[in-house]
Formats: structure tokens, sequence, C-alpha cells
């Protein structure tokens, strides 16, 4: 098992954000999060993340409990989180994003003799290397014609396209993936989709939360839905889609007993 | 390639300048611009390249300026290792005053102010510890220090020649570090804590040691620069370390220009001749040293550097 949850909670205050969830994601598999708004999918996810701590639980990644670490340790293991919000650095190009979006396989290729690199003349063969890498990232988010447009130019698609980009330049072995179709066009969300399973093509595991219970559907491989921080389904997607209480949670009781 | 020529251009330049041009007065005035200089681009490297407004950079430039005169008195070091040791003492203390900023997430105005109560604290030690500082009196430095030239051997640097092309090469390290360092990977770090360093945390920048790393390596240039200065001068103040020396250097770095590497030099060169420029009487003086620092703010927001560098490329473009 890739990353293993077990009894995670958060709570804010009185309120309960996340109840005892567990659930457990192998290596290769496309897991989708459904559940209504407010359900906690956003703050499972910035647990799992690092972004904020967590009450109480294990958060198990490659056998390790990361309950605690730093966001910036957890991506550096291999966890990477998306934003759902485009979340970008607002002087810089698309390009420019990616660049630094490579830091971590940068250091890991390097270790700490990337600290040579700033006296070493050599060092600008791997930041050409680096930049290879940014172009094929580019492309295969169709975002090359973007490439050398600053954030606040960028339609709100390809600020979305972006972010999953530079998910991608960290080179993860789990990419967790908030709402990436939220106010997207059909288009767009064909062209995430084509990008999404070419990812998982390459080994990549992903976690996706979204409310396009179609496209969703398509892509999961296994689906887990939350209401009120609870779990209360797990399954295939159309096992989960059909599930009663899933049902009630997000269309009411009456449609529930149908 | 093209950048390089300029470099070369300009750097000939000033190499040749004093030979041209040989007064004392004015070289006088261009070292202090070096040496301001340091200081300014130092500063921008944790201002303007990772976006931390720091008020402890004068406290850096005086704690050095003190500490290699009370390692060479007390330590019976020389000069240049006094100088070493002074910036590895103002690299100990920015680590412990950077580790508590940064570990409390200070941001914006409370770093500022954090910074700054760090620098006052630093200032009134100074003051106040007569035995060591001689207060408020400063001290007088007597001794100059000694340079190995080629073809000469061991000199004592007294001309204010020598004095302009050590604070030339001085400042010509401070440039290349930062060069260097902001050119890099590692300047993609800064850039990405200055602009979102929420979105550079999830994308495994560790946020901490980057900041800590500027904060550091800029003081320490700081600390060279004091360690310069305050030999040049010949003396030493508490007001080295006093919040208009820190404002002095704001100043510099935007009438300068942040976004560029050698930018800040240009706001050092302006605000350090200016007051030598003007022959008013000293408060009509201040009344139109400060209507040209706000004129110049106002009509080139991105500095004189910037600034120009766009009419330049608006009349090429044209």
């Amino acid at each position: 098992m890739l990353l293993e949850i077990a009894g995670l909670t958060k709570h804010f205050g009185g309120l309960t954000a996340v109840a005892d969830i567990s659930f457990g994601i192998d290596k290769g598999e496309i897991i989708g999060l459904f559940g209504p708004n407010g359900s906690g999918k956003t703050t499972l996810l910035n647990l799992i993340a690092g972004l904020i701590p967590a009450s109480a639980g294990r958060i198990v990644w490659k056998g390790k409990n990361i309950a605690g670490w730093q966001a910036h340790e957890i991506a550096a293991a291999g966890l990477v989180k998306t934003f759902q919000n485009p979340q970008l650095f607002a002087e810089l190009t698309a390009i420019e994003h990616l660049m630094i979006a490579g830091h971590l396989a940068l250091k890991r290729r390097l270790g700490w003799r990337r600290i040579a690199t700033l006296i070493d003349p050599e060092y600008r063969n791997n930041s050409r290397a680096l930049l290879e890498r940014a172009e094929e990232v580019l492309g295969l988010c169709r975002l090359a014609s973007a490439r050398g447009l600053s954030a606040a130019e960028l339609s709100y698609g390809e600020e979305k396209m972006l972010g999953v980009a530079m998910g991608l330049m960290c080179e993860p072995d789990l990419l967790l993936l908030d709402e990436p179709a939220s106010g997207l066009g059909t288009v767009e969300i064909d062209n995430l989709e084509t990008v999404l399973r070419d990812l998982k093509a390459h080994g990549t595991t992903l976690c996706v939360i979204d409310h396009k219970v179609g496209f969703l559907r398509k892509l999961a491989d296994r689906a887990i839905s939350l209401h009120h921080g609870a779990k209360i389904a797990e399954g295939t997607p159309d096992q989960v889609l059909r599930d009663p209480n899933v049902i009630m949670a997000y269309l009411g009781r009456a449609h529930a007993a149908i | 390639m093209k950048q390089g020529i300029w470099i070369a251009v300009v750097a000939t330049a000033l190499c040749v300048l004093p030979l041209v041009f040989n007064s004392d007065v004015a070289l006088t005035i261009l070292v202090f611009s070096y040496l301001q200089g340091m200081l300014a681009v130092s500063f921008n490297l944790i201002f303007g390249f990772t976006g931390q407004l720091s008020m402890f950079h004068a406290a850096a430039f005086g704690i050095a300026a003190y500490a290699t005169h009370l390692f060479m008195q007390h330590l019976g070091v020389a000069y240049w290792s006094a100088t070493v040791l002074a910036a590895a003492l103002v690299a100990a203390v920015s680590v412990v005053v950077g580790a508590i900023c940064f570990r409390f997430r200070l941001r914006e105005f409370y770093f500022a102010v954090v910074t700054l109560a760090f620098s006052e604290m630093a200032r009134l030690t100074v003051l106040n510890w007569n035995s060591l500082t001689n207060g408020s009196l400063g001290i007088n430095l007597q001794e100059k220090p000694p340079l190995w030239l080629p073809g000469t051997g061991i000199v004592k640097l007294e001309s204010t020649l020598a004095w302009y092309y050590l604070s030339l090469v001085a400042l010509g390290a401070t440039l290349l570090v930062c060069g260097r360092m902001v050119h890099s990977w590692m300047g993609r770090c800064f850039a990405a804590i200055r602009m979102n360093d929420e979105l550079g945390d999830t994308l495994g920048i560790n946020v901490f040691r980057y900041k800590l790393t500027a904060f550091v390596v800029g003081n320490m240039m700081a600390a060279v620069a004091g360690s310069l200065y305050a030999y040049f001068l010949g003396s030493l103040e508490p007001g080295f370390l006093s919040i208009d020396q820190s404002l002095g250097i704001v100043a510099m770095v935007l009438l300068g220009g942040r976004s560029v590497v050698a930018a800040p030099v240009v706001g050092a060169f302006v605000l350090t001749t200016l007051p030598h420029l003007i022959h008013f009487s000293a408060e009509i003086r201040s009344i139109v040293y400060g209507a040209i620092l706000i004129f110049t703010i106002l009509v080139m927001p991105q500095g004189i550097y910037g600034g120009l560098w766009q009419i330049m490329r608006r009349r090429h473009a044209a």
C-alpha cells in the first residue's frame, strides 16, 4: 500500500471537518473522492499534504508516518497537491513556473552538490535538462502556446492546467488534485482527462476530488464518498454512486428511497 | 553575451576612471558610494529578491565594524582575520535572529518590526557598553589595513586611490556572489518565496531554509562592507547601527531599482553624491534632497535603472 490513512480526524474548534477517516491507496490507481460541498474533501487533502496539522490519526506514506511533517518535506517524499483555486506566481511566465516547480527534481538529481553548481559553469547543463523537461510538460499539458505568458494573462483553464503541470514537474508518486475540472469547458475537461490518463500510464498514482460526477466516474478506478467529514461509501465509482447513503447525501431522502 | 560585454565595458571604465580623473574628493565620494552600494546590493538580496523587508541591515554593518576593531584590539589578530571573524559573528547573530523570525513565520511589517527591534537592541548595547565601545563618543581608528600588492609587496592602505580599487573589487565581489545566487536554482527558490511562499512550500521548497540563507548571506556581505567602511572613515560610532542607516539603504534600493542585481548601486551612487552636489544651506539642502527622492520614485517606480532601461528600449523600438 502506497498511502494508508487510519483514524484521521480534524477539528476546527467545535466543528469536526474530518471524522475518523481510514482508507488506503495502492500504487498506480486513480482514486476519486466524491462528496457534497463542505463534506471535508479539501480538508482531507490538505491534511495529507501537510498544509494543516491533523488533530488525530495516522498518515502512513511508503511505510512512514508522515503526520506532523511539514508540507515541503511531504512534497519531497513524493506526495504533491494542487490547489482548487489556482495558486500561481503573479509576475512569472508559465515556463518560469515550471522551472521553479522543477526544484525537487533538481534536488533529487544533485543532492548537496547543487550548492557547488552556484560556482560551477557546468551548471548550465543541468539547467538545460530541467528546461527541456519543463518544455515537455508544457507540451503534455497543452500549454505550449502559453509558454511566455505571465500568470495574469492566462485563461482560467490555463491557470488550472498550469497547476497540474507544476505538480508534474515535482515528479510525484502520488498527485492529489483538488477539483481540477471545476470551472473548465468541455474541451478543457477532455484535455485534462487525456493528461491524467497519460500520467497514470507513466506510473503516477492519482487522487482526484471533483464535483463533475461524469468526469470522475469515467476516470477513477475506485471511489470514496464523504459526508459531514465521514466516509460513507467506498468501492468502484458505479457502486459508490449507486449507494443509497451517497444518493441521500447528494440529493436528499426522497431520491434515496427510489 | 551582450550582458557580458556591458559588464566588461563598465568595469574597465571604472578601473581607468581614477587615472583620468584624479581628484581626491571625487575618489573619496566614489569609495563611499561603492561601500554603500555593497550594502544596498546585499540588502536587495533579502528585500528585492526574497521579499523580506529586513531592518537588520544597519545592525549587521555596525556590529561587524565594531567587532573588527574589538577583535584586533583584544585578540591581537590582523585586520583581515578580524574582518573574517566579524563576518562569522554577524553570520551567527543572523542565524539566531533569522531563525526566530522565520520559525514564527513573521511576514512583511511584522518581520520588519521585529528585525528593527533586534537592530535597536544591538544599537543600544553598543551605545551603553562604554568600557568596550566608548559609548556615544565612538572610537578613532588609527591603523589602516595592510594589503599585498603585486610588485610592491605588503603596503598599508593609506591613499584614497588604493581604497578606490579595494572598494571597487569588494563591490564587484558582492555583485558576483549575488548574481550567481539570483541567477540559479536558488534564485528561483527566492522568487517563489517572494511571490507565494505557500505554493513554494507545496512544491517542495524549504521556505525556512532559503529565507534564512538569503538573510545570512546578505548580512555577511553587509558585515564586510561595515569593516571596510569603518577603516576607510577612520572612526566608529553607534550611528552606524541607526534606523536612519537602515532606511537610507531602503531608499537606495527603491531609487536604484530592485529587480536587477546591480541596480541598487545606482541608487547608492546618487544618494551618496547628491548631498555633495547641492550647495545650499543645511535646511534647504534636506528639502531639495527629499524632493528629488520623492520625485524620482514617483516618476520611475522601477527605480532609475529600470526606468532608464525602459526608456532606452522604447527608443530602440521606435
